[in-house]
Formats: C-alpha cells, sequence, structure tokens
C-alpha cells in the first residue's frame, strides 16, 4: 500500500497538451476516481503512473519511490484495462501466473495466490479455460484477478466496467468497493460515469480540458462544486443553470430568476455578480413540485418522465426558462399542467462569468 | 414456394460445382494414369491408357533413381529454410513495423511494399550476376535467400502485428515482461493463424520455383525437383518415356497434395482473403 504524488506532471502528443501542469498527492488507501468527459486526459494521466506514457514535465512518486523514469513493470501496480487485455492464447491459470512468472515467484506461491485470487472473484471454475471461453463478466473478474495476485501496491483502473451491461456494471462496482476494503491498497479509477464515480471514490478527481478542475469528496463535488463545468458534468438529471439578475441584500445575495422569482441566498455578495453573464444553479431535488398557486414560482409541466421512486418535471416558466424538477414517484402531473415550484435556495450556486462558484454560507449536506 | 426454390437453387450449384470440380480433375487423373503405364505400350498406343495392364514400375524407377532422390532431397531442404526464414524475417518485420517507432518506418513499409510490384523478371539478370560475382551460385545458400526477401510475408504479419490490440503488450509490460518476451510469448502465439497461411504459401512457392533453380543451379546435384524433372524430358515430342516422366509429375506433385490435404483450413482462409480476421 503506497500513495502516490505528481507533481507538476505535463504531457505533450506532439503539438497537442494533453496534460497541463497537474498536481496531485493521493493517500496511502485512499480510492480515487479520475472523473472528466471523453478527451479531457483522465486515462492519459492513469498511464502516466502506470509507465504507459512518458512524462514530457514534473514527477511522479509510488511511495518513497521517484517512477516516472522506471519501466511499468518496476513500479509495483497492477492495471485492469478497459478490453480486459487478457492473453487469448493462454488459459487464465496461465494468465494470472504470467506476472509472478516474470517476477521468478517460486512455483508454490504462484499457485497458492493464483488459487486464492480464483476463488476471492469466484473463477476457480474458469481457470482451465481461455478468456474466449468466458462471458464479459468473467472476463473482467480474470482481468481484476490478474491484478490481484501480484500484490502491488497500487492498482490502477482504467474505465473496467464500461464493457459491462448495466446489472452486471451495478454488481461488479459493489464488489470493487468491497474489493478495497477488503485490500486497502491504494486504487486509482478512471471514468467518464458520474454514478461509478460518486459511489466508488474517497476523492473524486475532476478534469477537464487537460488541468484538474476540483478535488473533493464525492458529496462536496456534488454540493459544492467549484466551477460550473463541475456542477453541469456532475448530478444526474444535471443542474438547472438560469440567468440571474442578483441583487445585494445586506451581505447576502438576492438573485431573481428570468421569471422575476426572486430568491433569498445565503451566498455572500460579490461585486462580481452585478457582471452579466452570471447565472444560478439550482439541483433539480432543490425545485419540488407544488400544487398550482403555492410555492415560490409557478410554471408549466412540459414533459413528465416517471422514474418509479421520483418523477421529473421539465417546467417551464413565464419568459420560457426551462426548468428540471421533482416529485414524487406517484406525481399525478401531466404535460401542460399549471404547477407551483417550490424553490430551497439554501443549495444554490452562483457562477460568475468566469465560471467560479460562489456558495452559501451555510450548506445542509 | 420460396423454399423449394432456394433448394432446387442449391441443387442447381452442387450440380454445377461437380461438373466444373470433374473437369478440373480431368487432366490431373490423365497424369495419374499415365503414370500407371508402361512407357513402351504408350509410345505403340496411347489409348492403352484406358485399358489394363497398370504398373508400378515408374516410382520404382524414380526411388530407384539416385538423381530423383537427391533432387527431391534439394527442394525439401530448399523449401523448408525458405519457410523457415520467410516466417523468422517476416514476424521480425511485421512486429518491427507495427509496433516499434523509428526515424522513416512508414517510408521504409513502403519500400517493402513497392517490392510487391517489381516481378522477379526485372531483376534476375542483377540477381544472377550478384551471385556469380560472389560464387554462390549451384548453392543451397544461393537457392534460397532471394526467396527470403517477401514483401508479401512482410506486409501480411504487420497487419496481423496492427490488429492486435496495443492493450495486450501493455498488460505484459505491467507484468513485468521483457520486449523480447512479450514479441515470443505473448504476440508470435497469437499470430499462429497468419504465420500458417505464410508458410503454407512460402513452402508452395519455393517447392513450385522453377526460373531461379533454373538459373542458378547448373550442376545436376543441386538442381531441384522441378528442375531435375524438365531436365529429363529429352524429346519435345514426348513419345518416349512418358509414362515415366508421368510419374515424376505426381512424385513431385504428391507432397503438395499431402500439405494441401492438412493444411486445407488455413490454405481455404488465405485465398479467401481472410487471414487477418
Amino acid at each position: 500500500m503506497a500513495g502516490v504524488e505528481m507533481a507538476c506532471v505535463s504531457k505533450r502528443f506532439g503539438d497537442v497538451l494533453v496534460i497541463d501542469k497537474v498536481s496531485l498527492e493521493v493517500q496511502a488507501g485512499e480510492f480515487i476516481v479520475f472523473l472528466g468527459p471523453s478527451g479531457c486526459g483522465k486515462s492519459t494521466l492513469l498511464r502516466m503512473i502506470a509507465g504507459l506514457e512518458t512524462v514530457d514535465d514534473g514527477t511522479i512518486h509510488i511511495g518513497e519511490q521517484r517512477v516516472d523514469t522506471l519501466p511499468p513493470g518496476k513500479r509495483d501496480v497492477a492495471m485492469v484495462f478497459q478490453h480486459y487485455a487478457l492473453y487469448p492464447h493462454m488459459t487464465i491459470k496461465e494468465n494470472l501466473a504470467f506476472g509472478l512468472k516474470n517476477r521468478r515467484v517460486p512455483a508454490s506461491e504462484i499457485s497458492a495466490r493464483v488459487e486464492a485470487a480464483a476463488s476471492s472473484l469466484e473463477i476457480g471454475d474458469f481457470l482451465e479455460r481461455r478468456p474466449g471461453q468466458l462471458s464479459g463478466g468473467q472476463r473482467q473478474r480474470a482481468a481484476i484477478a490478474r491484478a490481484i495476485v501480484k500484490q502491488p501496491s497500487l492498482f490502477l483502473f482504467d474505465e473496467p466496467l464500461s464493457n459491462l451491461d448495466a446489472a452486471l456494471r451495478a454488481r461488479t462496482r459493489i464488489e470493487l468497493a468491497q474489493l478495497h476494503q477488503q485490500l486497502g491498497t491504494t486504487m486509482i479509477f478512471v471514468t467518464h460515469d458520474q454514478v461509478e464515480a460518486m459511489t466508488l471514490a474517497d476523492r473524486i478527481v475532476v478534469l477537464h480540458d487537460h488541468r484538474i478542475e476540483q478535488i473533493g469528496t464525492p458529496m462536496e463535488i456534488y454540493r459544492r462544486p467549484a466551477t460550473k463545468f463541475v456542477a453541469s458534468f456532475v448530478g444526474t438529471p444535471k443542474i438547472n443553470i438560469v440567468e440571474l439578475t442578483a441583487a445585494k441584500n445586506g451581505a447576502m445575495t438576492t438573485a431573481a430568476l428570468p421569471d422575476g422569482t426572486a430568491l433569498e441566498t445565503c451566498i455572500p455578495w460579490n461585486a462580481s455578480f452585478a457582471e452579466t453573464g452570471t447565472t444560478l444553479g439550482l439541483r433539480p431535488e432543490a425545485i419540488r413540485v407544488v400544487a398550482q398557486g403555492e410555492g415560490t414560482a409557478a410554471g408549466r409541466a412540459k414533459v413528465v418522465e416517471r422514474l418509479g421512486e421520483r418523477t421529473l418535471i421539465y417546467a417551464e416558466l413565464s419568459d420560457g426558462t426551462m426548468l428540471t424538477t421533482e416529485d414524487r414517484g406517484d406525481s399525478q402531473v401531466r404535460p401542460d399542467d399549471m404547477i407551483g415550484l417550490s424553490i430551497d435556495s439554501s443549495n444554490a450556486v452562483i457562477f460568475t462569468n468566469e465560471g467560479r462558484a460562489h456558495h452559501g454560507t451555510q450548506v445542509s449536506n | 414456394m420460396p423454399a423449394i426454390s432456394s433448394r432446387r437453387f442449391f441443387y442447381v450449384q452442387v450440380v454445377v460445382v461437380t461438373l466444373a470440380a470433374g473437369l478440373m480433375l480431368v487432366p490431373l487423373l490423365w497424369v495419374l494414369i499415365l503414370s500407371l503405364k508402361d512407357s513402351a505400350a504408350l509410345m505403340s498406343d496411347t489409348a492403352s491408357a484406358f485399358s489394363p495392364p497398370y504398373t508400378l514400375e515408374n516410382y520404382a524407377n524414380i526411388i530407384g533413381g539416385q538423381q530423383v532422390s537427391t533432387w527431391l532431397l534439394n527442394s525439401t531442404i530448399v523449401s523448408l529454410a525458405m519457410t523457415a526464414g520467410v516466417l523468422l524475417l517476416s514476424s521480425l518485420a511485421g512486429y518491427g513495423f507495427s509496433r516499434l517507432e523509428f526515424p522513416g518506418r512508414d517510408a521504409l513499409f513502403v519500400i517493402v511494399l513497392l517490392g510487391l510490384a517489381i516481378p522477379e523478371q526485372a531483376v534476375i539478370i542483377g540477381r544472377h550476376q550478384l551471385f556469380s560475382a560472389i560464387s554462390m551460385h549451384n548453392s543451397y545458400t544461393a537457392l534460397v535467400v532471394p526467396g527470403l526477401s517477401m514483401p508479401f510475408g512482410v506486409f501480411l504479419m504487420t497487419q496481423y502485428f496492427r490488429a492486435i490490440p496495443l492493450e495486450i503488450d501493455e498488460a505484459a509490460r505491467l507484468d513485468g515482461a521483457s520486449r523480447f518476451r512479450i514479441f515470443w510469448r505473448i504476440l508470435l502465439p497469437l499470430t499462429i493463424p497468419a504465420q500458417a497461411t505464410l508458410g503454407i504459401f512460402t513452402f508452395f512457392q519455393a517447392w513450385n520455383d522453377y526460373w531461379w533453380p533454373l538459373v542458378s543451379a547448373t550442376n545436376h546435384d543441386m538442381l531441384t525437383l522441378t528442375v531435375g524433372i524438365a531436365s529429363t524430358q529429352v524429346n519435345f515430342a514426348q513419345a518416349e518415356g512418358l509414362g515415366f516422366l508421368m510419374a515424376q509429375a505426381v512424385f513431385a506433385g504428391a507432397p503438395m497434395l499431402l500439405i494441401y490435404v492438412i493444411f486445407q483450413k488455413y490454405i481455404v482462409r488465405a485465398v479467401a482473403g481472410a487471414a487477418g480476421k
């Protein structure tokens, strides 16, 4: 088990900058998730830690050892790939043993480690089969087992669940969380799926445009996004971001929605709020549907999505602004109904025109 | 109705294919029948081929004759050496072109591919002079070495290596394998279908090659089977020794037939152009 420290790490592919002076410290035993849209550089960053990409600038330490000049096999890391990357011509047993043989681990120990990993991942019955004879889920387990047998100080996962169907993905996600609890080894996991990030991570590193946008616990990222990008990238359904007319209200800010609805917030006033392009962020769960004539604002239900435990209602305000709102699972609202909206502004966020977020002083989690 | 018409179409196809196959078999059967007849009997009446007696005497004469067994040995050595050499060089080159980054790689690959467009006829005089200058004619080296430069093999192996996901190499690198171990233990076994295809093609080509051995091997002990058999044809009308000649042809073709039967799956795949799939 070892921590990871990256200091001012950069990477270019030709003229294209893909990692721009990234610095990050991962504590030993932590489960870190790199989250970001396609092309943001998250996989490249992971591959730089693994040694599969060279580092143009900066340093990487795993534990006490500087590793950015070491080949991948000398870094004491194990990686699980998106497409499994099992050796097709070898049996699962041979796949698991290959790395240990390269390290000249005694045969008896190889056998014991393979058996242990196979039994913990329930692939003991498939050890003599080839990868092509296994299902996608079984292959992914074999790939994870191959990583486990090496007993590395750091696990790296490059979107390992993206090829699995929804049910299997959810199950494997839980198993990975259990595996982390059981092994206590540092894990870095790359994904563009925010559900995976929120459910697995101790801390999430949100990457955007080749640099780190925010680092925080899942709830910090969700409740107190540092930027408009983070706020809009994390959360399903997406956060409502609407234009805003801000006014000073003592030390705090009053936010007027485009339809004129005024919301008193606990966000300290900042002169930059008066600039054009300032926006307000409201999570859908902060806007509850109430009876017509009640609540803070009024709107018309345009689309009703029934998800079972809750209902999402896409409401249009009088000026045409669309808001995503939430109602109970057994909501009676139908498209074109007039509805009231009760807006809880305590978790509202104001974004300056540069995209920086300003939060309230008291935030309920 | 559609089921009946599609079944009828299937039967028509079977009949057409059977007729075509039969047509192609006729000359082969003709050679086989002639090889089982006494040459003297054929000289007096070719139609006697269709009636007994049949004999294995021609084959006994081949096996008994020292020259043919020498030529057979030469052909075997040359074909096996060329096949092994082409597989080794094409695999290494294919790995290099697909996995290594070095200056001029793509330009070099294009140059190799240009080799596909240059016929042997265009270079054979220069090649002859070269081997003559270094006194290499009438040797196995001379018969084998020119065939080792096979652009098709390099192209085939490069494409095959390229089709193997890089993640496989990366997983092996993380498993602590050296570059050679990755090539030898991981990638090379994955290219076995392509190796089989290339190996069979190369062996066929080497076995059937006529022109270069004709130019290079002038010593009777260094002839390959194709050139050797041709050299026994002393009269163009083939009035004499027809049965013996046909037996030699069957004898020379038999190894090919055997290889075809054993490796039919790979040959069909290669001919269908699906070797890379």
